[in-house]
């Protein structure tokens, strides 16, 4: 089959590779209809989540049908269509058991490299290093998903791939943003980032009842639907170099956002003088990542608010303003989605008409086509919002925005 | 505040408290002792009962080819290092056998002979299953100069003692131990193949519950000759009946209902 490769810092390939077989009893394994690129990959592509080996298959938003389950799996048979969550839980430990699936205990094969790094391992993930397993991705043609009867949700209805691919990460990510985001009836909240996963953290805090949304950005293609699509105040934070804290406390009538999410993470771009420190830093290797939004929300968000990180952050921060959390009382939530938790109900959200999450994508393309789109993506050109995949198609980019 | 007052049922003091005693970790003399502790979804029974089961011994530990019984209290290993393929054999001793609480055997015979491995099982003081604490006290035949080879070519001691207690949890909890072995990948160039190692990736997974432990998936070396052929057959019945055991256990043992639902 053919598979999306990560070959170093910068290089992804296509490779003509085997194609996966069932390892273990509860696997199955998937004929990808749908894939997608994930701004988290783009950390990938840019060499800064460690332990990627060259050779890896990338991709952990995808979706398709049933080819093979094994032995032990009861829930699925071969032809379902199936949309698969990006971590990899076993259902059956504490922590799946406490809806905590993103930490499950019993899916990563390479738990004590994460233990020696965070000291306790989270759940694997597909094609996101080998810190989370050293899964193959599902930018590919076929890929194997173990413990089959947990994570996948079937499609039983005939709605497009793309309105119910994003279920397999960005939907639950923007959506459990804004649960541990704590939004209250009335609340005026402040989402740093409107990539997908900024987007959909947009909409659901409407769904948590949000007032108002403020979005942060720099790009007009993903302010025009953050602002269109989702209903948000933008801003444009290279316009006229505004002050964000300022910005953000004149919108919260001059107690700051009772809560900010932060779904930048560890590639944070900025105007400021932190901004410019963290670029060095980090290519100083003096710091992992560049908490440059961080620091903003930290510094903007009201008194006892909260701050909810879905963004990425896979290291060591620098200079970052604890103080002001401390002395605001802030609370911090963050971490992997605890996907499972939100497949069935979004998939409703979906279905019912109340969102329709293909609204994001600017372009589909072929699989040969993919190594370009991740320059492109990386390099913000072509007004990308999100790239979807059809990876039996060979080349062809259909811009969707046009 | 008033009526949290109310509400608030603290508990009287003075409470006596206790003192932390370290479970055994280092080296002592010329042994190197390492320790670990899990809670696992299953009762105490179910996991001694697995812990006990010498039949499936090579399914979840690390190294094992096979373990046969050879008086009521004498058993003989045959291991293979999995950094280098190579084998070994050695007798060991059934020292204590309290089930549902306590197992600890000794080698007895080649150079490892005085390790020791001691399994305790409590049930979680909140319901969570069952602690379990696994202590191994090693004895290295190649004093500091072997641990320091085995740390990086194979696993350390202590390393060996934190995955072999990790994958009888997984099989007990997961029904299969997880492993990206065999799955698809690009080209790894020398930096990937150099970076499985360091990451500890070329060490074989033990099977659990998969096919893995036919012969043909097994390193040459332990194939050769028909009475080897013969334990890795055996090895692979057992795993298919450790499959349908976990299953069938978890779904009929009313104690373990709560556990497995």
């Amino acid at each position: 089959m053919k598979a999306v490769c990560w070959m170093g810092a910068g290089k992804v390939e296509i490779q003509t590779v085997e194609d996966p077989k069932i390892i273990n009893p509860g696997d199955a394994v998937i004929r990808v209809t749908r894939t997608a690129i994930c701004g988290s990959d783009l950390h990938l592509f840019d060499g800064y989540i460690p332990t990627m080996e060259s050779g890896d298959i990338l991709g952990h938003e995808f979706m398709g049908v049933v080819e093979e389950v094994g032995t032990a799996v009861k829930k699925l048979k071969r032809g379902d269509r199936v949309v698969i969550p990006f971590t990899i839980a076993c259902g059956s430990c504490f922590f799946c058991k406490t809806d905590l699936w993103s930490l499950c205990d019993n899916s990563n094969p390479n738990a004590r490299i994460c233990e020696t790094m965070y000291g306790y391992s989270g759940s694997a993930l597909f094609g996101y290093s080998h810190i989370y397993g050293g899964f193959a991705g599902g930018q590919a043609q076929y890929v194997r998903v173990p413990f089959a009867d947990v994570g996948p949700i079937k499609i039983e209805s005939d709605i497009p791939d793309e309105k119910v691919l994003f279920l397999s990460d960005i939907y639950p990510t923007g959506y459990q943003a804004a649960e541990n985001a704590q939004i209250k009836p009335g609340d005026t909240v402040a989402v740093f980032g409107c990539g997908p996963v900024g987007l959909f953290a947009i909409a659901s805090a409407y769904m948590f009842g949000a007032e108002k949304v403020i979005a942060i950005d720099r790009f007009p293609e993903r302010l025009k639907l953050a602002r269109e699509y989702c209903g948000a105040t933008t801003i444009d934070y290279t316009a006229g170099n505004p002050s964000i804290v300022e910005a953000l406390r004149d919108l919260s009538n001059g107690i700051g956002p009772d809560s900010i999410i932060d779904a930048v993470g560890m590639e944070a771009h900025g105007t400021d003088a932190a901004a410019f420190y963290d670029k060095i830093d980090q290519a100083l290797m003096l710091e992992t990542d560049r908490p440059t939004v961080l620091r903003q929300a930290i510094q903007a968000v009201r008194k006892g608010g909260t701050l909810s990180i879905p963004g990425v952050y896979g290291g060591d921060l620098d200079k970052l303003n604890f103080g002001a959390a401390f002395g605001k009382g802030i609370t911090m939530k963050m971490g992997q989605t605890n996907m499972h938790k939100y497949l069935a109900p979004l998939l409703k959200s979906i279905e019912d008409g109340k969102i329709d999450p293909s609204f994001m994508i600017s372009h589909r393309v072929g699989i040969e086509d993919v190594p370009d789109m991740y320059k492109i993506w990386r390099d913000k050109k072509d007004r990308v919002t999100k790239i979807v995949i059809d990876p039996f198609r060979e080349k062809g980019i259909d811009r969707l925005r046009a | 505040m008033a009526q949290a007052a109310e509400q608030f049922d603290a508990p009287s003091f003075p409470k006596q408290g206790a003192i932390w005693k370290p479970l055994p970790k280092g080296k002592q003399g010329k042994q190197q002792a390492a320790h670990t502790v899990q809670t696992i979804r299953a009762t105490p029974d179910q996991v001694f009962n697995l812990y006990t089961r010498i039949e499936f011994l090579p399914a979840w530990m690390e190294g094992v080819v096979s373990v046969q019984r050879l008086s009521p209290k004498k058993l003989r290993w045959l291991m293979q290092d999995p950094g280098t393929g190579k084998q070994f054999e050695f007798d060991a001793e059934e020292v204590e056998s309290v089930p549902g609480k306590r197992y600890v055997s000794r080698v007895t015979t080649g150079p490892t002979a005085g390790t020791t491995n001691t399994l305790t099982l409590e049930a979680h003081p909140s319901g969570r299953g069952t602690v379990a604490t696994l202590i191994n006290v090693f004895t290295l035949p190649g004093g500091l100069f072997t641990k320091a080879v085995t740390s990086v070519v194979s696993r350390s001691p202590a390393q060996i003692t934190i995955e072999n207690l990790r994958h009888l949890k997984e099989v007990l909890e997961a029904g299969e131990i997880p492993s990206v072995e065999g799955q698809p990948a690009g080209r790894r160039g020398i930096s990937g193949k150099l970076k499985q190692v360091l990451y500890g990736e070329n060490m074989p997974m033990p099977p659990g519950t998969s096919d893995r432990a036919r012969p043909d998936d097994l390193p040459e070396s332990a194939s050769k000759g028909p009475s080897k052929w013969g334990v890795l057959l055996g090895s692979a019945v057992a795993v298919a009946v450790l499959g349908s055991l976990l299953f069938v256990e978890t779904k009929s043992d009313p104690s373990g209902e709560s556990l497995h639902d």
